[in-house]
């Protein structure tokens, strides 16, 4: 009885609807499907966030930089030696210091060389039997207006040989590999919302249709639309909102379970779960824009129902 | 305040339950209507509560023609209008108390009017011990009196009752009756399905009377005997 008392609504008022709807079937399946929904939307949102993050980080400051190889072969084929490799350097070198937009440009020596060889090859190595190519590591001052092309053309014709290397198409490349994925997320976050308003808009459907009688009575005592929709609209947003911040909650939880994962595992071939406090906000909205939507999505579903009574 | 010409209703593509019915009912009159079972008395009272519109002919609400009305036009005009519904149709998981309080709630009223109307209205017909009661639990007659204070507690403009005393014994329809003579008096007007001949005669009110879809009207038989009664 003290149960009945709480849910129905006395004469001290709290009543919460006219309609039975909090306690119809089906209730805790729509309450399931929206947690399910809010997880994925969680990890599609978290995997969109930290693909920016990790190509803001393998990208930054690269376009502003230039490798120049020069090759221990030259353009007959021959071998060339150390002191040939690194005259053709020098004369790389001038061309690049006389050009106004390079900033530094500097030639690796033997110490930087075998650092960058190291993961590959391992430590203890020495190339003194080994003809070596020479790098220039080059900086501009100004990527975006200088004339690559000319630049290019500048050196070739000097040292025919020469590759320069200016991170363009291997970063485009995986530019735009970056963005065909956040492309992906971003459907992914459609498609979980038009379910979700489906699977709302379904269960809305199917509870006109248990009240159908309880609707038009409260129609016959003049009840218009809007105090017939706001019922339903309460119903699903706050349905919406627990199913939602429980299904987030899971999800951040899934999320620091990943994060831990790949640390233990060391490995960096996982990115990390790189989230600032926008995204962590991003996230945490979640749940009141399910709600919304399914609110919205409510209204919308018995409004149009409505206009089929007399 | 009501008015019908030449209205027929059928449902789907049956025979016409109503055909041809003409009447003017004036602001602040006390009608019975009456006629066998099955005659359309329960038809009747839904094109006037706006339940449905007539299938031919007019049907004119407080000086409105329902025939073209929006359903958002015609919200309004419901709210001027209480009903006893024949069935009762109170909502089953709601209490005595907010079962008689949806009117007052979907017109918007302020909550501590609501209380106080409500539980007042209530006590009056006998049902102050049941504020919380769901109908389930309470007996037909005890529904009955439910149904009647849901329809009357908003003072509506046309209180329309179909068989409003027919759980009830002779004592408390009497009473109910009563209370329907007072909201009368204070501008309602009133009409009751009713085939209770007693009740008929005691009060003495106009009849209209349906029989195989149509309708005459019979003037107050009694109004003398009525007069009498008021003076003493
Ligand atoms: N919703 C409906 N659909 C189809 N036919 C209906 C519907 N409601 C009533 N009828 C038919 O209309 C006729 C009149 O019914 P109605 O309920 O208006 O009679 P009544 O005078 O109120 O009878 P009673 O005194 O038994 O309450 C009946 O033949 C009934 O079968
Ligand atoms: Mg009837």
């Amino acid at each position: 009885m003290a149960r009945v008392e709480k849910t129905v609504g006395t004469s001290q008022g709290k009543r919460l609807y006219d309609l039975p709807l909090n306690r119809d079937e089906g209730t805790g399946f729509l309450i399931l499907l929206i947690a399910l929904m809010s997880l994925l939307a969680v990890l599609a949102i978290a995997a969109s966030f930290t693909l920016s993050a990790m190509t803001e980080r393998w990208t930054s400051g690269l376009e502003n930089r230039i490798t120049i190889e020069i090759p221990a072969e030259g353009t007959d084929g021959r071998i060339l030696g150390r002191d040939e490799v690194t005259a053709l350097s020098d004369r790389a070198l001038q061309i690049l210091k006389s050009t106004p937009s390079v900033h530094t440009a500097h030639m690796l020596d033997e110490s930087e060389l075998t650092a960058l060889v190291k993961p590959w090859l391992g430590s203890g190595l020495s190339f003194s039997g080994i003809p070596l190519p020479s790098l220039i590591a080059v900086t501009l001052s100004d990527a975006e207006n200088t004339d690559m092309r000319a630049l290019e053309e500048k050196i070739i014709s000097a040292i025919p040989q020469a590759r320069i290397d200016t991170h363009e198409t291997w970063l485009n490349d995986l530019l735009r590999f970056t963005k065909s994925l956040r492309l992906v997320s971003a459907i992914l976050l459609v498609v979980i919302g038009i379910t979700t308003a489906t699977a709302v808009a379904g269960a809305i459907r199917s509870r006109m249709a248990v009240h159908a009688e309880e609707i038009s009575l409260l129609h016959l005592m003049g009840a218009s639309d809007n105090y017939i929709s706001r019922q339903f609209q309460h119903n699903a947003f706050v349905l919406a909102l627990r199913g939602s911040a429980t299904g987030t909650a899971a999800g951040i939880l899934t999320l620091l379970l990943i994060g831990w994962i790949s640390g233990q595992m060391g490995a960096n071939l996982l990115p990390e779960f790189h989230l600032g406090i926008a995204n962590m906000l991003a996230i945490a909205a979640l749940p009141f824009l399910a709600a919304a939507l399914a609110a919205l999505t409510s209204r919308q579903t018995v409004h149009r129902a409505l206009k089929d009574m007399p | 305040m009501i008015r019908f010409e030449h209205a027929g209703l059928r449902y789907g593509i049956g025979p016409e339950i109503l055909s041809d019915i003409s009447f003017t009912l004036d602001p602040g009159s006390f009608h019975f209507l009456t006629g066998p079972s099955g005659a359309g008395k329960t038809s009747l009272l839904s094109l006037m509560y706006l339940g449905r519109k007539p299938t031919r002919g007019l049907v004119s609400m407080f000086g409105q023609n329902i025939n073209g009305m929006t359903r958002s036009q015609l919200a309004p005009l419901r709210q001027r209008i209480g009903v006893v519904f024949q069935d009762f149709r109170l909502l089953q998981h709601l209490s005595a108390f907010d079962n008689v309080a949806l009117p007052l709630r979907i017109q918007g009223r302020p909550e501590k009017e609501v209380r106080n109307n409500v539980q007042e209205l209530l006590e009056w017909v006998g049902l102050g011990d049941q504020l919380r009661a769901l109908p389930s639990t309470m007996s037909g007659g005890q529904q009955q009196r439910v149904a009647i204070a849901r329809a009357v507690i908003t003072r509506p403009r046309l209180l329309l009752a179909d068989e409003p005393t027919g759980n009830l014994d002779d004592e408390i329809g009497y009473r109910l009756l009563n209370l329907f003579d007072q909201l009368n008096r204070m501008g309602t007007t009133i009409v009751i399905a009713t085939h209770n001949q007693r009740l008929m005669e005691r009060f003495g009110h106009p009849r209209l009377v349906l029989d195989k879809g149509n309708l005459q009207v019979q003037p107050q038989v009694n109004w003398l005997r009525r007069k009498i009664e008021g003076i003493f």
